[in-house]
């Protein structure tokens, strides 16, 4: 007999006070006890809101009007308050930084126990219970502000444990992270997921982490488009595409190929490339290669060049070790590593943000030192990863004037540039519009058009892909490709590896503050073991290839690389 | 980057009840008010100083020397400004009025250092749970504690905001008064938004784990008064009454002075 199920959607509309949308329209969902179900979609798609709905935060904390019922072991979310849900529902949120608030590990363990009058010595048990669960015994008398973002949202999913939910729900919770605190996250949910008497929802956009998933749900403009087992959802890899989720490599090839059943994992990749007796020709590989070699030979001009640089921090932490690394003009370069490796302090060396403590960095061959960051910035652009830690104007136009007016340009040319650097985003026409009421992605838009506008030769991207849906991600980095393509030198930081795999030329590799590796993508992404050392990993479908015995970036280009006389062998 | 006020110690000061220490805070913050005459002032001085080495809240006190250079100084300056004594000494300054400026600015410099004290020694969460004790409504408590903890989060934003907006081309260093104040805008309203957007998580977060669930809430953490505390105590009391009761036989004030 099958058991009553832990939560029970039934025809769930839901609209916010002051919209006039429903950002909920119809939902029906059952989630089994003890089920992993994965929610998927393009942003702004409701899924966040959906997950407000499990514990009460909508009806009772977003004031709007709910039609429907949410049953959680039979009660009705309506009947009960947040704080009384809080027993049966625990939530998890993308931000980590917001979610914490206490001063120390334990006491923000102890938080929940505590508002339900738990008894101080069972507080004390689960405390001891699930910081060995997460990992973070060792730093259990630390304030959570002195942790890693992995470590704080492992500490999120302990202090909610510690309430012994039987529904986990997830919003999100490694968008913000570096890949291998993504991991670590990850692990928690696949020991998570074992357990008989949790169910966990999680929404994702990681299509990897996907294939652990009991179930997957896919929701657009508040529908729910489909709901099927992880294989029948992520074999469909036109509809992913469409709803703007990124469909997993190896299907995505096979698919081209024109290949009946789809593999999804690695293992399977293998056996059916096998089956279906393909083969890379090394003449078409190796042509490939040669050409991206061409591209990259073609860029002989010097425009940043860090020699022996170092950078120590006022409080001693030495952020940038000796490094010596050269970008050409043209290029478009990434810069990967796990969080606390030096990226993000090396890119602020560039336009003169942080001065170098040892070494020499030069700009155009001259020492930044002698330029400034008010000089420099008309050069090299730069756009922070948080778009809202730069906005603040009233209309898109006033916002992306910002540095033309403080250059003091005549109101002619300042028309001509906003307008343009609108153009260049894809947001032409929006002069007049709101930057606030903008999704993340518009915002995003804003900040690097008002970068733009200072037209400079080289532009800088913190995490240009952070909090964005993949359809959002890609239209983002085909933008910027096409900056590069007429002429800027593009330098991008990321934790994305498959936008490194696509849009990246050469990949700069750091750990600890040193520049371990550096190359081509394809080399870089060759040196599997050099780049698990510095915690990183390259996407599913690269090691797919590389077990094939060549580094292959993209389905389509192992669709180029195929031997054309087994083609038309496969469909069996 | 250091945001957080408390110090991670085991002192004297750190080992104190919660209670005794928001009770000594009051009480120093009494007696600081008192006195017109720097040289009155002095027993209370070396009581703070005495907290201040103790507890090791020089560090935090360091953090934001500008902030106390520029009060030292302007203090003293607005002081013999807006004083007249009797004794000319040079210039526009008289002897009361130094005097009197003088002890207003300890009187500054101490609350600060009372408060900071208070903060760099105590846990928010003990903070909150000695206003508890102490009669105070949980709620309210809670209220209060959130709001410290909010300063570092800001802090720490507006230091962000500001590199974004100097990468924009924004010299905070040049201008007049009017235009370095309008030069802020592009900080304070991002640092307003954000903290609004994250004020908005910490609710969501506050609620989903149940806070308010109950009336009788357990406090994991566990406040206990030592012999020390009541030591202190006892010494705290005796010293400020002994300062009230100077201050009502018309001890530590100023003669020939006044006020505008």
């Amino acid at each position: 007999m099958a058991a009553e199920p832990a939560v029970i959607i039934k025809d769930l509309h839901y609209r916010y006070r002051g919209q006039k949308e429903y950002a909920l329209q119809g939902i029906n969902l059952e989630v089994a006890r003890g089920e992993f179900l994965m929610i998927m979609g393009p942003s702004e798609a409701g899924k966040s809101t959906l997950a407000a709905t499990i514990n009460g935060l909508i009806p009772h904390f977003h004031k709007g009007k709910l039609q429907g019922e949410v049953l959680v072991l039979g009660r009705d979310t309506k009947q009960y308050t947040v704080a009384q849900m809080a027993e049966l529902v625990g939530m998890v949120f993308q931000d980590f930084e917001a979610q914490l608030f206490s001063t120390n590990v334990e006491l923000e363990v102890a938080f929940g126990p505590e508002n339900f009058g738990v008894e101080r010595e069972e507080i004390k048990r689960r405390i001891d219970e699930n910081l060995a669960y997460v990992g973070l015994e060792a730093v259990r008398r630390r304030p959570p502000s002195t942790l890693s973002g992995g470590q704080k949202q492992k500490l999120a999913i302990a202090s909610v444990l510690a309430l012994h939910p039987t529904v986990l729900v997830m919003d999100e919770p490694t968008t913000d992270l570096d890949p291998i605190s993504k991991l670590g996250v990850f692990q928690i949910t696949d020991q998570l997921c074992e357990r008989e008497d949790l169910t966990l929802m999680v929404i994702e956009h990681d299509t990897e982490e996907a294939l652990h998933a009991d179930r997957i749900a896919l929701i657009k403009d508040g529908k729910l488009v489909s709901v099927g087992t992880m294989r029948e959802i992520l074999e469909q890899v036109d509809l992913l595409e469409e709803l703007g989720i990124m469909p997993l490599g190896i299907p995505k090839f096979f698919k081209m190929s024109g290949a009946r059943e789809l593999p999804l994992t690695i293992e399977e990749g293998l056996q059916s490339f096998q089956r279906l007796g393909l083969r890379i020709s090394q003449e078409k590989f190796d042509r490939i290669v040669a050409e991206e070699n061409q591209r990259i030979a073609s860029h002989t001009q010097p425009l940043i060049q860090c020699i022996n640089l170092e950078h120590t921090y006022p409080n001693g932490v030495k952020a940038l070790d000796g490094v010596s690394l050269q970008i050409n003009q043209g290029e478009m370069v990434a810069i990967i590593g796990q969080n606390g490796s030096g990226k993000t302090t090396l890119v602020k060396h560039f336009n003169g943000l942080l001065m170098p403590t040892g070494g020499e960095i030069l700009v155009n061959g001259i020492p930044t030192r002698q330029q400034g960051v008010f000089k420099l910035g008309q050069k090299v652009g730069y756009v922070f990863q948080n778009p809202d830690h730069q906005i603040f104007s009233e209309t898109i136009f006033d916002e992306v004037a910002f540095n033309p007016r403080l250059r003091k340009l005549p109101e002619e040319e300042i028309k001509q540039r906003v307008h343009e650097a609108l153009e260049a985003v894809g947001l032409a026409g929006c002069e007049q519009d709101d930057p606030f009421t903008m999704t993340k992605s518009g915002r995003q838009r804003v900040a690097v058009a008002s970068v733009l506008a200072a037209q400079p030769e080289v532009l800088i991207l913190d995490e240009p892909t952070t909090g964005l849906d993949y359809a959002e991600q890609r239209s983002m980095m085909e933008m910027v490709k096409r900056l590069n393509e007429q002429g800027s030198t593009i330098i991008f930081v990321t934790h994305h590896m498959w936008v490194v795999a696509e849009y990246a030329q050469r990949v700069f590799v750091f750990k600890d503050g040193k520049l371990i590796l550096q190359g081509s993508t394809r080399q870089v992404f060759s040196h599997g073991d050099e780049l698990r050392e510095a915690f990183l990993r390259p996407p599913q479908f690269v090691e797919f290839t590389s077990r094939l015995g060549k580094t292959i970036l993209t389905p389509q280009e192992l669709i180029n690389c195929l031997d054309a006389t087994e083609q038309g062998k496969h469909g069996i | 980057m250091e945001s957080e006020v408390y110090l991670d110690r085991n002192t004297f000061m750190h080992r104190l009840d919660a209670r005794t220490k928001i009770i000594i805070f009051l009480l120093i913050f009494v007696a600081v008010l008192l006195f017109d005459d720097p040289l009155w002032m002095l027993p209370v001085t070396f009581l703070v100083i005495v907290q201040l080495l103790n507890s090791g809240a020089l560090i935090n006190m360091r953090r934001i020397r500008y902030v106390l250079i520029v009060l030292t100084i302007s203090s003293l300056l607005l002081w013999n400004l807006f004083s007249q004594g009797s004794t000319p000494l040079f210039w526009f300054i008289e002897v009361e009025s130094l005097k009197f400026s003088i002890a207003r600015t300890l009187l500054i410099l101490l609350m600060i250092s009372d408060g900071m004290i208070l903060i760099s020694t105590t846990r928010n969460e003990e903070l909150v749970l000695g206003l508890i004790r102490l009669g105070l409504p949980y709620r309210v408590g809670f209220a209060i504690s959130t709001s410290l903890r909010l300063v570092p989060t800001i802090v720490a934003s507006l230091q962000t905001i500001s590199q974004a907006q100097r990468s924009r081309g924004l010299d905070l260093d040049s201008g007049n008064l009017l235009e370095r104040i309008r030069k802020f805008v592009p900080l304070l309203i991002p640092v307003f938004i954000s903290t609004i957007r994250s004020t908005n998580i910490f609710g969501m977060a506050l609620e989903s784990k149940g806070f308010g669930a109950r009336e009788d809430r357990t406090f994991y953490l566990e406040l206990k008064m030592r012999p020390a505390d009541y030591a202190v105590l006892t010494f705290a009391i005796l010293f400020v009454i002994a300062s009230l009761l100077a201050y009502a036989f018309g001890y530590g004030r100023l003669s020939g002075f006044t006020r505008f």
